[in-house]
């Protein structure tokens, strides 16, 4: 594996861990989401123009109109959260703990 | 909610599973989950509480969370073998990687925590669809990829999803939070048998399914949300007593019940593989399942909770409330066990 998709997965890992460890933010979770998304859209299109696999070349792109949606209804989850409670605090979310 | 949203929502729900089920290209598999996860969250804030926007948030972070690591491991898989159907994975890596997206999906250990508070926070019928049709897309990749599967992997998430399912359902008063620990639980017992013989997976869904159904139709018949208000379901419909006592049962795996069928064929299936010290520990676990069931049975059906004297005389009205299916489902979901070498011959 070069060094180059070693770079790539250490973009991803480096986002997913930013998207368990995420101190008070909801939002900076939702960047850490799309950080994740992109290092994908980087990896896929670096293996399918490399191996020249032109069937798959709309894929990342695919990828990237679906990753879209889901930041949008995440966002639209953020306003509902900071609807009820003005801030987008994490620790606001604790109504349902066992 | 508008019934065109309401309808729109259904069919992407629907069609979303569909996809997933009948796809031979990741990609599409992929996208799928991804329509499955943006249909269920506006029916998740069909009224929008604080509870429910909390749920929501939760289950989106959650499933958007798996999705990537799908992507990646579905990325990885191409990697190693520049081709797109979906069949055993090329890689380890890849194969752990899905795996683990799949348990976060299904809500397996030790990626159950979203399970209980999100079934607590969203409405009953929300609930049946979440611990039900949600299951069967993440199952279905499952079933296909089970060749390359780590085993070591399954067996350590099933094992604890199993001993998690039991003990965190034993200091639970709110239904929903009940049948949620019920999931996890039957989650690990399905995905147990996956790698000796998947068959048996479809099968414990199917029966998982059925029962599971029942009992929310019973628990949505009165609106039913805590243990409190299921205490006093004598007074409402006393023959819905004897129903939740045998459905209940039958999620604990009793003998002549239904419920018994797949955990019987799981550990005939598991001895057969020589794995002795598994199927023990899993049947000795399966009791903590069956003790909380057991406590919800005693309160409803076996006892009477005190209360005030004019409960006694309250005129039983004609429920009003749509009972779908729930005759058909209560058969079923006790009935079904001499059945067994059908549904063997049928899977």
């Amino acid at each position: 594996m070069s060094l180059v998709h070693i770079n790539i997965l250490v973009a991803f890992t480096v986002s997913l861990t930013g998207l368990l460890m995420y101190r008070s933010h909801l939002m900076s979770a939702l960047l850490c989401l799309e950080g994740m998304v992109l290092s994908l859209f980087i990896l896929a299109a670096l293996t399918i123009l490399n191996t020249h696999f032109t069937l798959a070349n709309m894929m990342p792109i695919i990828l990237l109109v679906f990753a879209a949606c889901e930041a949008a209804i995440g966002l639209a989850l953020l306003v509902m959260v900071s609807n009820t409670y003005g801030t987008d605090y994490v620790q606001n979310l604790n109504l349902l703990q066992c | 909610m508008n019934p065109f949203i309401s309808i729109t929502l259904l069919t992407t729900l629907i069609l979303s599973t569909t996809i997933v089920t009948i796809s031979s290209h990741w990609l599409f598999a992929w996208i799928g989950l991804e329509m499955n996860m943006m249909a269920i969250i506006p029916i998740m804030m069909k009224k929008p509480n604080p509870r429910a926007t909390e749920a929501s948030a939760k289950y989106f972070l959650t499933q958007t969370t798996a999705s990537s690591l799908l992507m990646l491991a579905i990325i990885i898989n191409l990697m190693h073998s520049s081709q797109w159907t979906i069949m055993k994975l090329f890689d380890p890596t890849a194969s752990i990687l899905m795996t683990m997206a799949l348990a976060i999906k299904l809500g397996l250990s030790p990626f159950h925590f979203w399970v209980p508070e999100v079934t607590q926070g969203i409405p009953l019928s929300t609930g049946l669809i979440l611990l039900t049709w949600q299951k069967l897309a993440p199952i279905s990749i499952l079933y296909q990829i089970s060749p390359s599967i780590n085993l070591h992997l399954m067996i350590t998430m099933s094992f604890l999803s199993i001993l998690i399912g039991g003990w965190g359902g034993l200091n639970q008063t709110q239904l929903r939070k009940i049948m949620a620990y019920s999931s996890i639980a039957h989650m690990g017992w399905m995905t147990t048998i996956l790698l000796y013989n998947p068959t048996l997976t479809l099968l414990n869904l199917l029966i998982y399914i059925v029962m599971t159904f029942t009992m929310f139709m019973l628990l949505i018949q009165n609106s039913t949300t805590t243990t409190l208000l299921l205490s006093q379901t004598w007074n409402t419909v006393p023959i819905m007593t004897t129903f939740t006592m045998l459905t209940l049962l039958s999620m604990g795996g009793l003998p002549p019940l239904t419920g018994f069928m797949p955990k019987w064929m799981i550990i005939q299936e598991l001895t057969k593989n020589k794995t002795l010290i598994l199927p023990t520990l899993m049947a000795i676990t399966a009791l903590l399942n069956l003790y909380f069931y057991m406590r919800l049975t005693y309160s409803t059906a076996l006892t009477l909770f005190p209360s005030t004297n004019n409960m006694k005389m309250k005129w039983q009205f004609y429920p009003t409330k749509q009972m779908t299916l729930l005759p058909t489902a209560i058969v079923l979901s006790t009935m079904l066990l001499p059945l067994t070498p059908a549904f063997f011959i049928l899977l």
